[in-house]
């Protein structure tokens, strides 16, 4: 059975292409959410195998989104999505409990490495 | 990986955010200390940066880093906005449009933006403070052994192209921590947070694990170039292509974005099914055999609630036209010295999209006319007793089959008098006429070249773009009011159909031919021969309900020969204050009619709108309401 996962992210375009990414690589796609609160909702209800977060979106940001799904779910298997110049935040969510962390703009492989790397 | 094929989405995602900016901009602009609206431009701007890097558009990328930049700093300075800071982001918001719209279509070279990236990092070094940020040192390498703590010592260095090293390192250390307590970490954790940090770190790990089984561990995290384990040194292999991406089955995908022109596809060839309907039922009608009839119902049926739907999808709100224009208002209002408060109202209300595309021009003139010569100058709206600060409302309303859009100014109105020497001049009213009533005043505003011809001071270039405007939404099947006050205010009422593919007609005969007149303008039929006539300034009429309503006889406008019928009906349209009852031969039914454009030629009347395909298959035009009235 393919792994789920569920796409946070506020533009279209990036959840669009993250969706692409790893639906061709064969994951299923089960949700999308385009805030930190729709991300930890969708979360408790869809139990995905991996979520991709993410840092900076609208009404609740990726790293609060972090600390409420481990809070519910020590084991989640979180993937950040991080533009260039947030080293700051990629460690804090980190330290929030996210696996690990891809950088904008996405290579394919590098986001199906940070992914097999989460899920392995 | 193939981008083009996110460009649109790309395009389409970057002007709502760049559209969003200039709502919060003016939203700051009007409360300099509230922190929402700088926020909300952050998360804006860092959007479309992270789109436009997806995308390999180095240059949007640029602007909008910068921008981000300083508006980073405004937002943990708690900064309040001042004029010259917002002047600036609302030039950085241009130019970061125009680096998207330009890269888009492949000509990110046109690109000019030396001048607002100075502007941007000096404003950003103006409020990092004096001497802005500490020049980050030159840092010595970090991975020096610390004093001997028990456990194996490991130094890692990450791969020098390895994105946000300092991420990268707290995650070597998480995954270590599952083979024993870390310590030791040089540098210190809190230099993971900075940019500076170089990718060379190094930790004790108390573990009983196996050199190589903390190697795998710590490999684990990605990224690691070189590493050693209790002095133990490996090389990294070479970097190794990526995970072999399957070729699965596309994921199922719960949006999908539609072409528009598929749209209009799919519009075109419902209309074509609407007219084999009429046709159908046609034909049923002649058979009077039920089980056709039963068919024929049924297609109808179908047929009705499949146009209701894609009507429905080609539904698009007002504030996709509406949301350019309070920038636009502010900045005209800066440039002619004018104060105006703008407000928008009905911004959810939904139009054929196909109609909303034509708006925009016109309604740009009215708003530019309202600002430029409704609104006085705040010195001298305070010597008229009234509020430094003039308002123009734009307002959507639905009204039946319609929408109505109007543009009102609380300004000072249009100088009758002035107007009406002109209008006798140029023979548009009676030599005599004491008076203009608001529709005579729109006809002598919207005569071409009106305010150029001459100048009218008080009311100068108020004739431009109207005639314009009125063009565009007579087209469109609509139609231009106007109420004027002087001293109070003026407003432009606009009304559209709701829709142009398909509309509901009312069919007459005159002679031996079909005319179709949409549904949307008509108020009643009356017949004539039965109700009285009058002759209201030289025009025959009738009076309907104490209102005069002057009669066109359809039959001699078009030149038809012969005779009418003595009885006939009279089809009454209404447009705003204006009625006219239309004298036909005869009514023909209702029916929907699909709407195709058609080019008059030379000298035909200006009363054709369009022209239809009837059920039959012959053509039949379409009356224009707005021609008629």
């Amino acid at each position: 059975m393919s792994h789920t996962v569920l796409v946070c992210d506020d533009a279209i375009f990036m959840r669009t292409m993250i969706s692409d990414i790893l639906g061709q690589a064969g994951f299923e796609i089960v949700g999308e959410a385009e805030t930190g609160s729709q991300a930890v909702e969708k979360y408790k209800q869809l139990k995905p195998d991996l979520v991709t977060m993410d840092i900076v979106m609208p009404d609740m940001g990726g790293i609060d989104a972090v600390r409420e799904i481990v809070k519910h779910d020590p084991d989640a298997k979180i993937l950040m999505c991080s533009a260039m110049g947030q080293q700051a935040l990629v460690v804090e969510a980190i330290q929030a409990g996210a696996k690990d962390f891809v950088v904008k703009p996405f290579q394919p492989s590098r986001v199906l490495e940070a992914v097999q790397r989460v899920l392995g | 990986m193939d981008l083009s094929q996110y460009a649109e989405l790309f395009l389409a995602e970057s002007r709502e955010h760049l559209s969003a900016c200039n709502q919060l901009l003016l939203e700051w602009e009007r409360a300099p200390a509230s922190p929402v609206p700088v926020g909300g431009l952050f998360r804006a701007v860092h959007t479309v940066k992270g789109m436009a890097a997806t995308m390999g558009y180095a240059r949007v990328t640029d602007v909008a880093h910068r921008t981000e930049n300083l508006l980073d700093l405004l937002r943990r300075g708690s900064q309040p906005a001042t004029d010259d800071l917002l002047q600036l982001l609302f030039r950085a918001r241009d130019s970061l449009e125009q680096a998207v719209e330009l890269s888009v279509v492949g000509r990110e070279d046109e690109i000019d933006a030396a001048e607002i990236l100075a502007d941007l990092d000096g404003a950003a070094a103006a409020l990092a403070g004096p001497g802005g940020r500490p020049a980050p040192a030159p840092g010595p390498a970090p991975a020096v052994e610390a004093p001997a703590v028990a456990g194996r010592l490991v130094q890692v260095t990450l791969r020098s192209e390895a994105p946000l090293k300092g991420g990268r390192a707290l995650l070597v250390l998480k995954k270590a921590q599952a083979l024993g307590p870390v310590r030791n970490v040089t540098p210190s954790e809190t230099a993971f947070e900075s940019d500076d940090f170089d990718g060379r770190f190094s930790f004790r790990i108390e573990t009983t694990a196996q050199a190589a089984d903390v190697e795998r561990v710590v490999r684990a995290a990605g990224d690691v170039e070189h590493l050693t384990v209790g002095g133990e040194e490996r090389r990294a292999p070479s970097p190794g292509a990526a995970p072999g991406a399957a070729q699965a089955p596309d994921a199922k995908s719960r949006h999908i974005r539609v072409d528009l022109r598929r749209l209009d596809g799919l519009m075109d060839l419902i209309g074509e099914l609407v007219t084999a309907r009429g046709r159908l039922n046609e034909l049923a009608a002649q058979r009077r055999d039920p089980a056709v009839d039963d068919v024929a119902i049924q297609i109808s049926r179908l047929s009705t609630e499949l146009q209701a739907e894609i009507i429905q999808a080609r539904m698009t709100p007002v504030w996709q036209v509406f949301d350019r224009f309070p920038r636009l208002v502010r900045d005209l209002a800066r440039e002619l010295g004018k104060q105006v408060a703008f407000r928008v109202e009905g911004k959810e209300i939904e139009l054929d999209r196909a109609i909303l595309d034509e708006l925009g021009d016109p309604l740009l003139h009215l708003l530019r006319n309202a600002v430029d010569h409704g609104i006085e100058a705040p010195a001298e709206r305070r010597s008229r007793g009234k509020k430094p600060e003039g308002e123009i409302v734009l307002a959507a309303v639905r009204e039946r089959a319609s929408v109505v859009i109007s543009v009102s100014d609380d300004g000072r109105g249009i100088a009758r008098a002035k107007i009406l020497e002109r209008a006798k001049r140029d023979g548009v009213v009676d030599p005599h006429a004491e008076a203009l009533s608001d529709d005579q005043l729109l006809r002598v505003l919207a005569r071409p070249g009106f305010s150029t011809a001459e100048s009218v001071t008080s009311v100068s270039g108020r004739g431009v773009g109207i005639d314009v405007a009125m063009t565009r939404i007579r087209a469109l099947g609509g139609s231009i009011d106007i109420r004027s006050q002087e001293g109070k205010g003026t407003t432009f009422v606009l009304r559209l159909p709701v829709t142009l593919a398909i509309v509901r007609a009312l069919i007459a005969g005159v002679g031996a031919e079909r005319y179709a007149l949409p549904l949307t303008y008509v108020s009643e039929t009356v017949e004539f021969g039965v109700q009285a006539t009058t002759t209201v300034e030289g025009r025959e009429a009738i009076v309907l309900r104490d209102r005069v309503v002057p009669l066109v006889h359809l039959r001699r406008l078009l030149g038809v020969t012969g005779d009418a019928p003595s009885r006939c009906p009279i089809i009454v349209l209404e447009m705003g204050d204006r009625r006219s009852g239309i004298v036909v031969d005869g009514m023909l039914g209702q029916q929907e009619i699909v709407v195709k454009g058609f080019d008059a030629p030379q000298g035909t009347l200006p009363v054709f709108s369009g022209a239809t395909i009837m059920g039959d298959g012959i053509p039949a035009l379409i009356l224009d309401a707005g021609g008629l009235l």
